[in-house]
């Protein structure tokens, strides 16, 4: 069961990389602002499974809360930003 | 720019029924720092979080309604004594700064309960600090960036219009 959550998590970090391409070279910033979101919510499983590899899934869980309150909190500032700029009509 | 009212009923919404539940998750960060990852400084982030999102939807005048500058201010002033005063109670009752046993006969409870309650002490001043620092740095950032700060503004304006009548 071990080796199957590490070949999970491993899957999962390759999959940031591919987010990271998005948020590097994203044509437009909803293309970064999305793909900020995406590695968040990875990195919260990733975090999840981790705390169950080491047995301590209750520690890793508060983090990975705390984690996501500041990746809500990231992707609203970033999406408020988003808008002022097309309200000005430049993005 | 950031500062502009945002009116959207989805994110206000979301954000009214979510800030009880971060404080909330916050103050359990806060108080179970012995046990798990967290303690002072991650409960106040998480504070200042909840402080964050209030300013990121209802905007700039209304989270300086809720929590003014100088009341932050008051507030990072407060939590710096509470975690000093408590060192140095310790001190006065004949043992090292922060020797949280030395508090046992001034609580009434044994040497290792006194410690516990020392620690949730320090580390509810450390939160009120660190949430009143963080709360007081977001704003001064904006206020900043969108020129709000129209005393300063115009002393910037004075300095370089006497710089430049020197130049001449």
């Amino acid at each position: 069961m071990k080796s199957f959550f590490l070949a999970v998590d491993i899957f999962l970090c390759l999959m940031v990389f591919l987010c990271l391409y998005r948020v590097v070279f994203g044509p437009t910033l909803g293309d970064r602002i999305v793909a900020t979101g995406a590695i968040g919510t990875k990195t919260l499983t990733i975090l999840v499974i981790i705390g169950f590899l080491y047995g301590r899934v209750e520690m890793f869980l508060d983090i990975s809360l705390a984690y996501a309150l500041l990746n809500f909190v990231g992707t609203l500032a970033a999406a408020k930003y988003f808008e002022a700029f097309e309200a000005k009509g430049e993005f | 720019m950031i500062r502009q009212k945002y009116e959207d009923v989805i994110a206000q919404t979301v954000v009214r029924i979510m800030v009880p539940f971060v404080q909330l998750y916050a103050l359990y960060v806060l108080a179970h720092g012995h046990y798990s990852p967290g303690g002072g400084f991650q409960g106040g982030v998480i504070l200042a979080a909840a402080l964050a999102l209030i300013f990121l939807v209802y905007g700039y005048e209304d989270a300086l309604d809720r929590l003014g500058l100088g009341t932050a201010g008051r507030l990072c002033s407060i939590g710096v004594l509470i975690y000093a005063g408590i060192g140095f109670i310790c001190l006065l009752l004949g043992g090292n700064f922060l020797d949280y046993s030395r508090l046992a006969p001034l609580l009434q409870v044994t040497a290792p309960r006194a410690r516990s309650l020392g620690i949730l002490g320090i580390e509810t001043g450390v939160a009120l600090a660190v949430m009143a620092a963080m709360y007081s740095i977001i704003m001064d950032i904006v206020s900043s960036e969108t020129g709000r700060d129209k005393g300063n503004n115009a002393t910037e304006e004075n300095k370089t219009g006497e710089i430049c009548s020197g130049g001449e």
